[in-house]
């Protein structure tokens, strides 16, 4: 086969010309990570779910603790008040929180999904090339599952907080100006936006959806519960231990009124916070080094 | 431009890519050609910093990829067709990739354009063809109009007036002075697209040259010649790095001598010689006799019946 090449070509345009101000911020990658949780039906679908769910469990869970109360109501008299240890008007105020049980799961989901499926699909070779140091696309995605998380959250711990008062009646309805309710649905948003964290550097570190999920899953869930009802007994130190798990210590983050051997929500905060910017921190370190 | 020194990539006993150095110049299209598993591939990826180098270094327009302001700007990179969230529409995809370097939506609709993405720009990439989605992979590669553009197979899939539209494409970028950098383990493209070849195998670069002179240089001068007396003239050309082959009782192809010099010695033993036709070597050819030791994986002849019982290895 014969073949044939042209002559070396000439300029025959100057080069073209680039505007100097057109490089990468962090503003600028925030923004393209905001454009890629919109465009996907998946994450949208996830975050709509979740403050549905939240508000949803919370209406029940008022449903609940009013029904409870009309029943002690009528049983009452010579037996005399609730059974120690249950005070209605003390878990009416959980209300706007209740929702966390099932919410932090649907956005855990969302976080790993939204690093893991970039891995599944090929996409992370498109977002590191045109973010080569990394560090600022994976941090842009932190930011914005955090705050995503922290709005569901909060918002949600707010309607449930609405939905739950004409439920609840007029004998357990409460103000939002009762001690410990407003920050303790602020804090159902801080809450969500640690698991969120947690969640994304698990995402990142297994680059897997399922694997992901399942390990978010495990230690959220699993983990305190085998621990609680399978190994406290094997040593002292054991139940000690748990209270520095990230959703035991986040469940302290929320609460009305903790015990006194128990972390405060501050503890709770802070622990919580630690496991997340731990995590967070390995994830960025791995993600430097890996081949993409 | 782009320059890799001493490149090298090892995963764990295997090296991919060996200490290869070279560089691609701006204002012409360079071809990178080697059969699969050369570590063609794997050169692009650590030109762009998705993987990183074993040792050595590149650079393209002088810093490395990783350093500049606006990768995108500087380079374009086709890597993968598949580099893309399979639920996102390629819009959307391509806004998100514009969006990092403030790169206006103006743009994303002028690449979608120039690909000829518009029918299909509001689809869901998931369901694209593999020609589909190598015109969205130029598309995100030309969102920056980068001075250097990279392109890893780039018609694969591509249907012909695709592999035509991809052959224009980067004769202009190269005609407005830009570096361009093609891939490919199809030589007849390279032949109509490239005017530099850089020639790799098993990792290592086996040739960086001009597209002409790879022709010229590895094929030797094969000439096909018809003679009443064809075993008079063989006896007076033997020699060193002659060879030769009678086709048929008076047609003969003779390799490894000038036809001046074939014309020059029939004269003299008076053979009548009534055709003397240089053949032109191919690029094909040349490339074949260049990465005939550095394959990695060799395709045999398949088993006959008795053989079909052993299992045959695939190197």
């Amino acid at each position: 086969m014969a073949t044939s090449t042209s002559p070396a070509p000439t300029q025959q345009r100057p080069r073209p010309t680039r505007d100097a101000g057109s490089g990468v911020n962090f503003g600028r990658v925030l923004t393209s990570e905001w454009i890629k949780v919109t465009t996907v039906p998946s994450t949208v679908i996830l975050i709509v779910s979740t403050v549905v769910m939240m508000v949803g469990l919370a209406a029940l869970a008022a449903w609940a603790i009013s029904i409870t109360q009309q029943d002690l109501a009528s049983a009452g008299g010579p037996q005399g008040g609730p059974p120690p240890g249950f005070d209605p008007a003390e878990q009416a105020w959980m209300v706007p929180s209740s929702g966390l049980i099932f919410g932090q799961l649907l956005i855990a989901s969302l976080a790993v999904v939204l690093i893991a499926s970039e891995w599944a699909t090929g996409m992370i070779r498109s977002t590191m090339v045109a973010v080569p140091k990394r560090m600022p696309a994976l941090l842009a995605k932190n930011v914005i599952v955090a705050v995503v998380a922290f709005v569901v959250g909060a918002v949600s711990a707010f309607l449930s907080y609405l939905v739950a008062q004409p439920i609840l009646g007029e004998d357990l309805d409460f103000s939002l100006s009762t001690e410990g309710v407003l920050p303790s649905i602020i804090n159902t948003g801080t809450y969500l936006a640690f698991i969120a964290v947690i969640s994304m550097a698990i995402g990142t570190l297994l680059r897997n959806t399922a694997g992901g999920v399942v390990t978010a899953v495990a230690l959220f869930f699993v983990v305190p519960v085998i621990i609680v009802n399978l190994l406290s007994g094997l040593a002292d130190w054991i139940p000690d231990a748990a209270r520095f798990l990230p959703t035991n210590a986040g469940d302290q983050l929320v609460a009305i009124t903790t015990e006194s051997d128990a972390l405060t929500q501050w503890e709770g905060g802070l622990v919580m916070g630690a496991w997340a910017l731990v995590l967070l921190v390995v994830s960025l370190v791995v993600t430097q080094k890996r081949d993409v | 431009m782009i320059e890799a020194q001493a490149l090298s990539k090892r995963y764990g006993a295997k090296t991919a890519v060996d200490a290869v150095s070279f560089t691609v110049q701006p204002g012409k299209v360079t071809g990178f050609l080697g059969p699969n598993g050369a570590g063609k591939s794997t050169t692009m990826r650590m030109i762009v910093g998705l993987d990183n180098p074993s040792g050595g270094r590149v650079t393209v327009n002088g810093q490395p990829y990783a350093q500049h302001r606006a990768p995108l700007r500087e380079v374009g990179a086709l890597l993968d067709a598949k580099a893309v969230h399979t639920k996102r529409s390629a819009y959307n995809h391509l806004r998100a990739m514009a969006a990092t370097h403030g790169i206006p939506n103006s743009r994303v609709k002028e690449v979608i354009e120039l690909t000829g993405l518009g029918p299909v720009a509001k689809k869901r990439v998931g369901g694209f063809s593999l020609g589909m989605g190598q015109r969205l992979g130029i598309a995100a590669a030309l969102l920056g109009d980068p001075h250097t553009v990279i392109l890893d197979e780039p018609v694969n899939g591509l249907d012909p007036e695709g592999v035509q539209w991809v052959r224009h494409l980067s004769r202009g970028l190269a005609a407005e002075g830009r570096t361009v950098f093609l891939s490919s383990h199809l030589m007849s493209e390279m032949a109509l697209t490239a005017d530099h070849l850089i020639v790799i195998g098993r990792g290592r670069i086996i040739a960086d040259a001009p597209i002409q002179s790879i022709i010229d240089g590895q094929g030797k001068v094969r000439v096909r010649v018809r003679a009443d007396r064809p075993q008079d003239l063989l006896g007076s050309l033997a020699g060193d790095g002659v060879s030769s082959q009678i086709l048929e009782p008076e047609l003969l192809e003779i390799t490894g001598v000038e036809p001046r010099r074939i014309a020059e010695i029939a004269l003299r033993e008076n053979v009548l010689v009534y055709e003397l036709t240089p053949l032109q070597v191919s690029l094909e050819d040349a490339y074949m006799e260049l990465t005939q030791t550095e394959v990695e994986y060799h395709s045999h002849d398949l088993p006959t019946a008795d053989q079909a019982a052993a299992p045959v290895e695939g190197r």
